[in-house]
């Protein structure tokens, strides 16, 4: 196991916000693939004190959906959060205003991946563990991090 | 002897088989039979990531159109990721009419590809969702009724102090599953009482253990089965019960790179819910395919009495 003892960097991106950024129709686009309404975020932060991996996240959860109604493309696309959330629906059980934020983060992933580049590929894989490794995680792991 | 409809799903049919083998070695102990699809695929594990992938639905709802299509309506899987994204395909179908368009289009196109199948000149008819997908554990409670496991007890496991370990899909999301409270479930807890062992309470039953960031970020993954671990240990369980395929593998097999990290960390061992139950059930030991475990289970039974060799009737 690595150093790191899982307590990746937090990254605030400074937001500097202007009307074309804002109106880019990234929300607009995440809102339409994940079927939710991201603008009823209210930051209550549920979301991010019940995921299991939020210490592993440059950004966490409810920052995610802060910068997805800011129309802030580029620094959730080139998070590490999108990949090391893990699909649990914890903070889909407990968002208090109904949100499903793993159908959102989903939708992320879908936006980032729709870039060109496989966060994981086949040829990252430990040929020792994909030996063993029970079917579903290979399939899911390829269905949610590469195209 | 009743049959119902049963999908393996891809780990149990190879990787996991000892699983597959030790729940239908109960069922027939408890009077019904796993009557595997005669062609199944894999279910695609995980449901589509978004609304636009309808391709991705295609594999689960053509497994539920042919358990329609053989004139049966409920369909058994034991694994958690089948159980959620066959479920959760079917309540897409229902509950989207484009989607149930869609996907009935593609499959009306794609059958008579399909020339491994019996030449079949029935009409045509959507599948819109008339299967019910229902998980193993939860036939055993609702249908069946854990009373008649009891009832059926050659072994009590009384004396072995179980964790029980949700992990993520089995319940979630609740509004499409609705097989419990997601936040304060109860089923597994019954399951261990009815097999007269105790049940544990601890605080990290329904927290992920990392699911398939086991291959992509596996450090993630060690520090999450670490905690769920040591919570169990702490809070006095011999052993935890999972039911899904992929839990069973991070909290089992991850124990090593766990030793490894933790100088702390005291192994626990790991049992499927099929297990436990086919050996309470009295289906001798060596059908377990306990050999296959990282964790040894043989101390935990010993302090009961179960054993190879001993105990029970073999």
């Amino acid at each position: 196991m690595s150093e790191n003892l899982g307590l990746a960097t937090p990254r605030n991106p400074p937001v500097r916000l202007t009307r074309d950024m804002v109106n880019n129709g990234f929300k607009l686009r995440v809102n339409e693939l994940s079927g939710q309404n991201t603008d009823a975020c209210y930051q209550c932060g549920n979301c991010s004190s019940g995921c299991p991996l939020a210490q592993e996240m440059d950004i966490l959860p409810n920052r995610i959906i802060r910068l997805v109604q800011l129309g802030q493309r580029e620094d959730i696309i080139q998070s590490e959060t999108l990949w090391i959330c893990a699909s649990c629906f914890q903070c889909t059980v407990r968002c208090p205003k109904g949100i499903d934020i793993q159908a959102v983060m989903d939708a992320l992933r879908q936006i980032a991946l729709e870039e060109g580049v496989d966060h994981f590929g086949p040829d990252q894989i430990d040929p020792e563990q994909a030996a063993e490794v029970p079917q579903p995680g290979l399939v899911g792991v390829y269905r949610k991090l590469s195209t | 002897m009743a049959k119902v409809a049963y999908y393996p799903g891809c780990a149990l049919n190879e990787r996991s088989s000892h699983l597959d083998r030790s729940a239908r070695d109960a069922t027939v102990k408890l009077g019904f039979e796993l009557d595997e699809l005669d062609t199944w695929t894999c279910c695609g594990a995980v449901p589509p990531v978004s609304k636009e992938r309808v391709m991705n639905l295609i594999a689960p709802s053509r497994i539920l159109k042919d358990v329609r299509d053989s004139g049966r309506n409920v369909l058994i899987t034991i694994c958690d990721f089948c159980y959620n994204t066959l479920k959760r395909t079917n309540y897409s179908i229902i509950s989207d009419e484009i989607i149930r368009k869609r996907v009935n289009a593609f499959l009306a196109d794609d059958t008579p590809e399909r020339d491994y199948l019996e030449k079949d000149d029935s009409i045509w008819e959507d599948y819109t969702g008339e299967v019910r997908v229902i998980h193993l554990m939860e036939y055993l409670r609702d249908e069946l009724g854990y009373d008649k496991i009891t009832e059926n007890l050659k072994r009590p496991l009384k004396g072995l102090k179980i964790a029980p370990y949700y992990g993520c899909v089995m319940l979630r999301p609740q509004n499409e599953i609705q097989l419990d409270d997601p936040e304060n479930p109860s089923i597994i807890e019954d399951f261990i009482t009815a097999l007269d062992a105790q049940s544990v309470k601890y605080p990290f039953r329904t927290e992920c253990c990392g699911s398939y960031l086991s291959i992509s970020s596996p450090d993630a993954s060690t520090r999450l089965c670490y905690r769920i671990l040591t919570s169990a240990r702490n809070n006095g369980a011999d052993a935890i019960v999972v039911s899904c395929p992929l839990c069973f593998y991070n909290l089992d097999s991850r124990q090593k790179a766990i030793t490894e990290a933790y100088s702390d960390f005291k192994p626990v061992p790991i049992f499927y819910f099929t297990q436990l139950l086919s050996l309470a059930l009295g289906v001798e030991y060596g059908r377990q395919g306990f050999e296959k475990h990282y964790v040894d289970v043989t101390p935990v039974l010993d302090k009961i009495g179960i054993s190879t060799g001993k105990g029970g009737e073999e």
